[in-house]
């Protein structure tokens, strides 16, 4: 099944190509003369991150199981790293400074929290070669798990990253429903999180609860928090069919659309490539998240699939999160579009939580 | 494991994004175009000047200047108390003063505030050039009306100011729009379409901190069209100074055309007062005595005896009387049972006598013979009770009476009291001094009824074709002759009614009139024309409550020699 290897390889470089083409169009008016553009970084970024990946596709994808607790007390260990050590930008302390860059360890606590959970919930099956997960109880099935995600998450929301945080939360319910634990559990963890956010107002920050509030109605605060969403808006919507062309979308190249090379890529991308470039990049994305599913269908082994299924559901969720904001359809919560964005920790984890899928696909036949 | 059913789960999202793409996108995408545009482009208004107004010889009534403004845009500073300390020093104006008007016409931070009007050049360029160092406060330069004659002719000119609600609903598609300066009264208000400027201005591409990034397009502003008035200046003076401090209106109209060559009205406005806004004008604008009220249009005044000349001209046209004519006058008459009088006993006149004298007996009768029917439907010929439709807003029609009119607005029957009433001009009459200098031009030509008008050309096109309507009166050239011998003999017998009016060294033709209010002092009227023999000037003069109508010649008097003194006959 190499070809189906080949065929997402070549989806993501794509992507990446275009999310290469919309940064140098957004940040194309504030080039300062003598810096290392940021495109040029983010080609560089990707190159490496190849590199990774291919590293990472010839290694044996269940060294993971056994290096589980490794990975996990790792992001632990950066999570509290970047709590004591981290260099504070935009108002959050999300970033630990590497020899000459930056890594936002929540990063890595995504991709760890798949690795967790697919371990997890698959490790009955070696006594009885069937997922025991759907005999789990409460405990079992939803308690242990949840308490130990909980580590990273809460460290996470102390940063404040609300959007990562409620990431692993994702990953977490998307994993105990494919993991196949009895539907009532995962929904009832839906249901109660649902009620219960309206507690966790008292624990949001200001800017957090005007995100919220400016969701339900931006213009309450036009210039302020509800701006982005404005100006992202603005910034789709006149993009029309056919777009304003590359290099000549308004919003971006005037400045208007803040985050333009980063969380709101899209709106950068849509505004000068309209609705047709909107769909075709929905498109691909969508493509994608159905061939990493297909290797995880395609996969016996358990643990092989239920990772390849929990990278493929951390991508889908991204994604999905950071277009509905965008187009506005959800707050604002800071979390980059898979592969367009802006940034070196999220292309290399994505790379190598790729890698991984890769490397099922290619010993699954094995088993 | 739940693998299909999570991609089927996944696959409605992403269908649902699309949706919300095409949705914003697409079915929203007009609305989003749009603020697209405003958010990237401006526009930097550039202010034309508005039309200057011309007096008959090209004299210049009311022209504009450039004003350096300078303005402080809040949102662009810092320190808003700091810079106006700042501005204050290098000004070298009280702080006091600019800090107190920020107050009052600060409206929003995004909107700047003009602190300082029509500064002097030096210091406008001292500000350029210190533009770097004052975030936020710039210069303006704003077209500004100039009243170099001040007062003079205010109430013709009218005044300018920011548009109002009521014109703005009216006038918003004519392209006027929020915060426009037009005209309000007068010319200004009358010919404001041609007289505003059109604004141009500057398109620019500007950047989220509003930093312009380039230029987008330039529209030159256009200037209003001058505008000639049919007024001469220099008559124009003579009869403001003349009326000045005296409650009431002057008119001197051409009476072959209708040219209106002066117009006054007192108490009088600076028009300048409502661009500078000085204490006077709250004094103005809540003075009981109504200085902005145009009296020569909008004044509403019982004509007393002027009134005389049309009952003498129906009364010999219907041929009621003729020149021979004569009635005794015994100091009063009984008509029905009440007494009605005259001003002195005047014993037996004829026409020409009883204009001379101003006899109100010889009137009563003439009126009887006439009867009230045809008397007011002379007065309709001349069109009282009508407007003149000169060019000017806010025109009064003024009442005229009649046995119908009586009947169908005050269900009462008409009286010959009633009669005798009207053919000395009292009753129910009321008359504006527009339409009686409109009367008098009428006999100073023998028998064309004028459209008086103010504008004789716009931007040097002549429009006195458009604006002359002359209406034949129908009226025999003969009989007018008759009661201008009387006007005549008022103002050059000694013993007329307007023999004051004598001696200004040109032959004048007139008749005087007091109009009786109630409770108060009477309206002292004097409206004639001169030369006698080839009528080029029609004068009209009310003076409010003023008594005698003696006073009223006076000021006639006063303006006829000033005019031939001043070599204007």
């Amino acid at each position: 099944m190499k070809n189906l290897n080949l065929k997402i390889l070549l989806v993501v470089l794509l992507i990446n190509a275009i999310g290469i083409f919309t940064i140098y169009s957004s940040v194309f008016p504030k080039q300062a003369a003598g810096n290392i553009s940021t495109y040029v970084r983010q080609i560089i970024w990707v190159v490496i991150s190849l590199l990774v990946l291919l590293s990472v596709y010839h290694l044996d994808y269940r060294r993971l199981w056994d290096g589980v607790y490794f990975i996990y007390g790792l992001t632990t260990f950066l999570l509290i790293l970047v709590l004591i050590l981290g260099t504070v930008r935009l108002g959050a302390q999300r970033w630990l400074k590497f020899l000459w860059f930056n890594f936002q360890p929540s990063e890595l606590a995504k991709l760890a929290t798949v690795i967790f959970l697919a371990r997890y919930f698959s490790q009955k099956s070696i006594s009885s070669m069937e997922t025991g997960a759907r005999h789990y109880g409460i405990i079992e099935g939803i308690l242990r798990p949840f308490l130990i995600i909980c580590i990273p998450m809460l460290l996470i929301l102390v940063q404040p990253d609300l959007g990562s945080a409620l990431m692993l939360f994702f990953i977490f319910i998307a994993m105990l429903y494919i993991s196949g634990v009895r539907l009532k559990y995962a929904i009832g963890v839906l249901l109660i999180f649902l009620i219960l956010s309206p507690l966790f107002w008292h624990f949001l920050k200001d800017y957090q609860r005007e995100r919220l509030l400016v969701f339900i109605n931006p213009n309450i605060d036009p210039l302020g928090a509800g701006y982005t969403i404005i100006q992202s808006k603005i910034a789709i919507g006149s993009g029309g069919w056919f777009g304003k062309g590359w290099l000549a979308g308004t919003q971006s190249q005037l400045r208007f659309l803040p985050e333009s090379h980063t969380d709101f890529i899209f709106a950068t991308f849509t505004e000068e490539w309209g609705f047709i470039g909107g769909l075709s990049l929905i498109f691909l994305y969508f493509v994608l998240v159905f061939y990493c599913f297909k290797v995880a269908a395609k996969t016996k082994d358990n643990f092989g699939k239920l990772l390849a299924a929990g990278i493929a559901s951390m991508l889908a969720i991204q994604i999905i999160i950071n277009l509905a904001m965008t187009i506005g359809f959800a707050p604002v919560v800071g979390l980059p579009l898979v592969l367009m964005s802006y940034g070196g920790s999220s292309i290399l984890i994505t790379y190598i939580s790729l890698g991984i899928l890769l490397s099922i696909n290619r010993k699954r036949s094995i088993f | 494991m739940r693998i299909k059913t999570t991609q089927i789960i996944l696959g409605v999202l992403f269908l649902s994004l699309v949706l919300g793409l095409f949705y914003i996108q697409i079915l929203k995408a007009p609305r989003y175009i749009k603020l697209s545009e405003s958010n990237r482009v401006r526009i930097i208004p550039q202010p034309g000047s508005r039309g200057k107004i011309l007096d008959r010889h090209g004299m210049i009534i009311v022209d504009n200047y450039l004003s350096y403004d300078i303005a402080i845009l809040p949102s662009e500073t810092k320190d808003v108390d700091k810079m106006l300390k700042k501005l204050a020093e290098l000004l070298d104006v009280s702080f006091e003063a600019i800090s107190s008007r920020y107050k009052r016409d600060l409206v929003s931070t995004s909107l700047p505030v003009t602190l300082l009007d029509n500064i002097e050049r030096n210091k406008a360029v001292m500000v350029e050039e210190l533009k770097s160092d004052l975030p936020g406060v710039f210069l303006q330069v704003v077209p500004k009306r100039r009243y170099p004659h001040q007062r003079l002719a205010a109430h013709v000119l009218g005044y300018l100011g920011e548009i109002d609600h009521w014109r703005l609903t009216k006038l918003k598609d004519y392209g006027y729009k929020t915060k426009d300066i037009v005209g309000y009264t007068g010319i200004e208000e009358k010919y404001d379409y041609y007289l505003r400027p059109q604004e141009g201005g500057l398109q620019v591409e500007v950047d989220h901190q509003n930093r312009i990034v380039r230029i987008l397009g330039f529209r030159p502003p256009t200037n209003g069209r001058d505008i000639q008035l049919t007024l001469d200046l220099e008559i124009q003076k003579i009869a403001g100074q003349c009326l000045k401090g005296k409650k009431g209106a002057v008119i001197i109209l051409e009476p072959n055309t209708g040219e209106v060559l002066a117009m006054t009205s007192f108490p009088d406005f600076n028009p300048e007062w409502f661009i500078k806004r000085p204490l006077e004008l709250k004094e103005t604008l809540s003075d009981p005595d109504a200085p902005l009220l145009n009296r020569c249009i909008s004044g509403v005044y019982p004509p007393g005896s002027v009134f005389k000349v049309i009952t003498a001209i129906a009364a010999l046209q219907e041929k009621k009387i003729d020149i021979k004519k004569r009635f005794y006058c015994n100091s009063s008459i009984k008509i029905g049972n009440r007494k009605f009088a005259c001003w002195d006993k005047h014993e037996s006149t004829n026409l020409v006598e009883a204009i001379r004298y101003s006899c109100n007996v010889f009137f009563y009768r003439t009126g009887l013979l006439l009867t009230g029917r045809k008397l007011s439907e002379y007065a309709s010929r001349f069109n009282l009770g009508k407007t003149s439709s000169v060019d000017l807003p806010e025109e009064a029609s003024g009442y005229l009476s009649s046995p119908l009119r009586k009947r169908l607005n005050r269900f009462q029957s008409w009286f010959d009291g009633d009669t005798a009433n009207l053919s000395i001009g009292q009753g129910d009459l009321t008359v504006t001094p527009i339409q009686i200098a409109r009367v008098f031009a009428a006999f100073a030509n023998l028998g064309k009824l004028v459209r008086p008008y103010l504008v004789k050309a716009i931007e040097a096109e002549d429009v006195s074709g458009y604006q002359q309507r002359n209406i034949p009166l129908s009226l025999k050239k003969e009989f007018f002759e008759i009661v201008k011998s009387g006007l005549v003999q008022a103002v050059e017998e000694s013993d007329g009614t307007a023999s004051i009016v004598r001696g200004c060294g040109v032959r004048v033709a007139g008749k005087t009139g007091t109009a009786q209010v109630t409770n108060r002092q009477s309206h002292a009227w004097f409206s004639g024309y001169f030369p006698v023999d080839n009528p080029k000037f029609v004068i009209t003069v009310i003076l409010e409550h003023s008594g005698s109508s003696i006073n009223a010649c006076i000021v006639a008097r006063d303006i006829i020699r000033g005019m031939k003194d001043a070599g204007l006959l």
